[in-house]
């Protein structure tokens, strides 16, 4: 058998292939013609039967192994990839617009408040700026196209341009000119008209390359599986044939083969099922919801901004009432923001708490605001500005922070179940594209022993 | 980096790196795709709402009325004027928060200050007593008729110029200040009057003013600029995006008292003869404000408050107008 074994293997995918290109291309010559009469030939006895079997089933599980293979490969650099490269660009860009927003709503408050801000104000704004700044950098080394490309290198340019018209407005402020508020107003006008829309862009490209590799991660390797079906009904067929044509219950290789066969295709099936069970949780847990509570966080950073551009601006800029209006609805109006994480988190024992504290934290500021714009256009301006952006217990400054506070624990949270989720997808996956190769390989071993041993029966 | 193909390949590694180097953040060499260098423009930081090319027709000289003529004073009583008034405690004032030197918000105490703030003061005073509750109303200058005839003031002191125009809708004290058009350039412009601006020349003004239109009168070859609130002007000049400014003088040297750089220049050519608008009909509290604004004269409280805010700026002594009355 040890001698006769190889040739067999080894004609075997000759003898099949040359078959199959026959049928398809007419014989050039003598040789090809008489070689294919001869597989014929072949083919009406037993040993040529067991052959071509073996060639079938070699194809089959070795179609199987490789594709489960590259499937489950495949599926592993894809939630490589939504946890680094797209995953990375769309938190980096969300972190930019978050950073963008904040820097912003810092500034134009700081700016507000008479004399020179608190250290407290001054540290916010600067790490909102180093967290845009690391955001941005991020972005730049995860960008795949020229779109992005041209939004990071726009928003690269622009925010020298911003940091250098706060500064100007700050030291104008200090210096006590009236001039400074025109540079800060200017500065949030940059901000407003031309970097947040471009951060907004560019989060919204990551998150459309996030959901088309995230459909891919969840997808069913119905090449493999199909594969491995057929591979598995073939072995049981050839096994009912043989035992008819020899009269033996059991043929150990095939036996072996087949049992390692449905260790393959439950293999397979659990990982690429588990994996995107893992992968939709990342998302409906994690992404869904970090999205949600970053666009929150966002609005209320614009409409804060937009309060103390209210008062900056000293009755001259009607804008910035509107623009306050539209962002506050974003929040609270019927089916906003707020509604949307409500639904999502009521029922959420971690997430609850802090919904409801943002839900009462907005009500609390909005109502104050209404009560800042009273004061404001009564000429009240030093209270209305003491109620917007005081340290006060009951100031604006206050119901705000408690806003971001909780928006910030919820994300904390989300972003964990995300992290907990990808690992999950991932773990599901590991060892699976190694164990299923191995399983096809000894099922390939299985077979061919056993089909040979048949073979060699006819020529002992 | 096809053209360095026949180079040897550590050479070729080199040049690949230091290109990538040179990409800098754009990872064009990490990624599948060889993304080009991005192109931006030259980031430049306007004001909302600026026009470049705005429609201005130059202004001619309203003549239909005597713009100057107020209600005499007579002998009416601060009881008749306040009778005017919708709340007899208080008076609710329409200024403007953001015109330095004449009304504005200190920047480190948030009090309103300026000289219109001072006049204001002073005539409430007279009507209600020292210890007067002054509602301060922040309006636009857009604002300044509207707000009188929607009943929101009952007096608006906030550089408003008399015309004709504006006699029909509302009533005006007696002038309390005489400002004029002048131009506000750089010291090192060669700008020294409205004749020196030419066509590669642009002049800001605010959108809603009239002074576009007195531009256009003196020098019709400049390139206008507009802006909504006309403090953008002032940043619009440090940044270098227009060469000048030109609205009253008053506005002026509240924007040169802020950069030592500027300068205004030029004479005045036009004549903005600044009144107190008072609500249509409320002619006892104009007649009363004119009597205040006689004895604010008188005392000496419009020269303190000259020479506190404007005498240096503006670079002139200067008395009170002479009132005109019709009556």
């Amino acid at each position: 058998m040890s001698v006769q074994s190889p040739p067999a293997l080894n004609q075997a995918p000759p003898q099949a292939s040359p078959a199959s290109r026959e049928s398809a291309q007419p014989p050039a010559g003598g040789a090809p013609g008489r070689r294919f009469d001869r597989a014929l030939a072949a083919l009406r006895h037993t040993p040529g039967q067991l052959r071509g079997l073996l060639a079938v089933l070699v194809a089959l599980l070795l179609g199987a192994g490789i594709t489960g293979m590259t499937s489950i490969l495949a599926k592993s650099a894809v939630i490589e990839e939504t946890t680094s490269q797209s995953g990375r660009l769309s938190v980096a860009a969300l972190q930019l617009y978050q950073a963008l927003s904040q820097a912003d709503a810092t500034a134009a408050s700081s700016y507000l408040t008479a004399g020179t801000p608190s250290d407290e104000m001054n540290q916010t704004y600067r790490e909102a700026m180093r967290d845009a700044t690391v955001a941005l950098t991020t972005a730049a080394g995860e960008v795949k196209t020229a779109e992005d490309a041209q939004l990071v290198a726009e928003l690269n340019t622009r925010l020298p341009v911003y940091t250098g018209l706060v500064e100007s407005a700050r030291t104008f402020n200090r210096l006590g000119q009236p001039v400074g508020a025109t540079y800060q107003e200017q500065a949030s006008t940059l901000m407003r008209e031309e970097m947040l829309p471009a951060a907004h862009e560019l989060q919204d490209n990551a998150l459309g390359q996030l959901s088309e590799s995230r459909s891919g991660a969840e997808a069913f390797p119905w090449v493999a599986a199909a594969l491995a079906a057929a591979a598995l009904v073939t072995l049981l067929w050839a096994q009912v044939w043989l035992s008819r044509k020899t009269n033996r219950v059991f043929n150990l290789g095939l036996v072996g083969a087949t049992i390692l066969l449905v260790g393959f295709a439950g293999w397979l099936a659990m990982a690429s099922l588990t994996s995107a069970n893992h992968t939709n949780r990342s998302h409906e847990d994690g992404a869904k919801p970090l999205a949600l509570l970053a666009q929150a966080e966002i609005s209320a950073q614009q409409a804060r901004a937009e309060e103390s551009l209210l008062l900056i601006a000293r009755g001259e800029d009607a804008g910035a009432a509107e623009r306050y209006a539209t962002h506050m609805e974003e929040l609270v109006a019927s089916g906003g923001l707020l509604d949307q994480l409500n639904a999502a988190f009521a029922d959420d024992p971690d997430l609850a708490d802090a919904v409801d504290t943002a839900r009462q934290a907005t009500e609390t500021w909005s109502a104050g605001h209404s009560e800042v714009v009273k004061l404001a256009t009564e000429g009240r301006y030093t209270d209305a500005v003491e109620l917007a952006v005081g340290e006060e217990e009951g100031s604006l400054s206050t119901s705000f922070n408690a806003l971001n506070a909780s928006l910030t624990e919820a994300t904390d949270v989300s972003a964990e179940r995300f992290t907990e989720a990808t690992a999950d997808a991932r773990r599901a996956l590991s060892g699976a594209a190694a164990g299923l190769a191995a399983l096809a390989l000894l099922a390939l071993i299985g077979t061919a022993v056993g089909i040979q041993m048949r073979v060699a029966e006819y020529y002992a | 980096m096809n053209q360095h193909r026949d180079h040897a390949p550590r050479r070729r590694t080199a040049r690949l790196a230091a290109a990538c180097a040179l990409a800098g953040l754009l990872a064009a060499c990490a990624g599948p795709a060889n993304i080009e260098p991005p192109q931006v423009d030259v980031p430049t930081p306007l004001p909302s709402g600026i026009d470049f090319d705005p429609e201005v027709a130059a202004s001619t000289p309203d003549t239909s009325c005597d713009p100057l003529a107020s209600y005499a004073p007579g002998t009416v009583t601060a009881e008749q004027a306040i009778a005017d008034l919708d709340d007899d405690g208080q008076i609710a004032i329409g200024v403007s928060q953001s015109t330095n030197l004449m009304s504005y918000r200190d920047p480190q105490t948030n009090r309103l200050e300026g000289f219109d703030i001072d006049i204001a003061r002073a005539v409430a005073e007279a009507l209600l007593g020292p210890d007067v509750t002054i509602q301060w109303v922040p309006m636009t200058s857009g604002d300044r008729v509207t707000f009188l005839q929607e009943d929101r003031v009952d007096l608006v002191v906030r550089t408003m110029s008399i015309n004709c125009e504006r006699w029909n809708d509302i009533e005006f004290s007696a002038e309390y200040f005489r400002a004029g058009q002048r131009l506000l350039v750089a010291k090192d412009s060669g700008i020294d009057e409205v004749a020196d601006l030419t066509a590669d020349h642009s002049v800001c003004t605010g959108a809603t003013s009239t002074s576009g239109g007195n531009i256009a009168a003196a020098n019709d070859q400049v390139q206008q600029v507009t802006v909504p609130d006309f403090n953008d002007c002032l940043l619009l000049l440090q940044q270098g995006t227009v060469d000048a400014i030109s609205t009253d003088d008053t506005i002026l040297a509240g924007m040169a008292v802020q950069d030592p750089t500027l300068h205004i220049v030029g004479d005045t050519f036009s004549v903005e003869s600044y009144g107190i608008g008072v609500q249509q009909g409320n002619t006892d509290l104009a007649r009363f404000v004119n009597g205040a604004l006689e004895d604010l004269i008188a005392d000496g409280t419009w020269k303190t408050s000259y020479d506190e805010w404007l005498k240096v700026p503006l670079g002139t002594d200067a008395n009170a107008p002479t009132a005109v009355y019709r009556d």
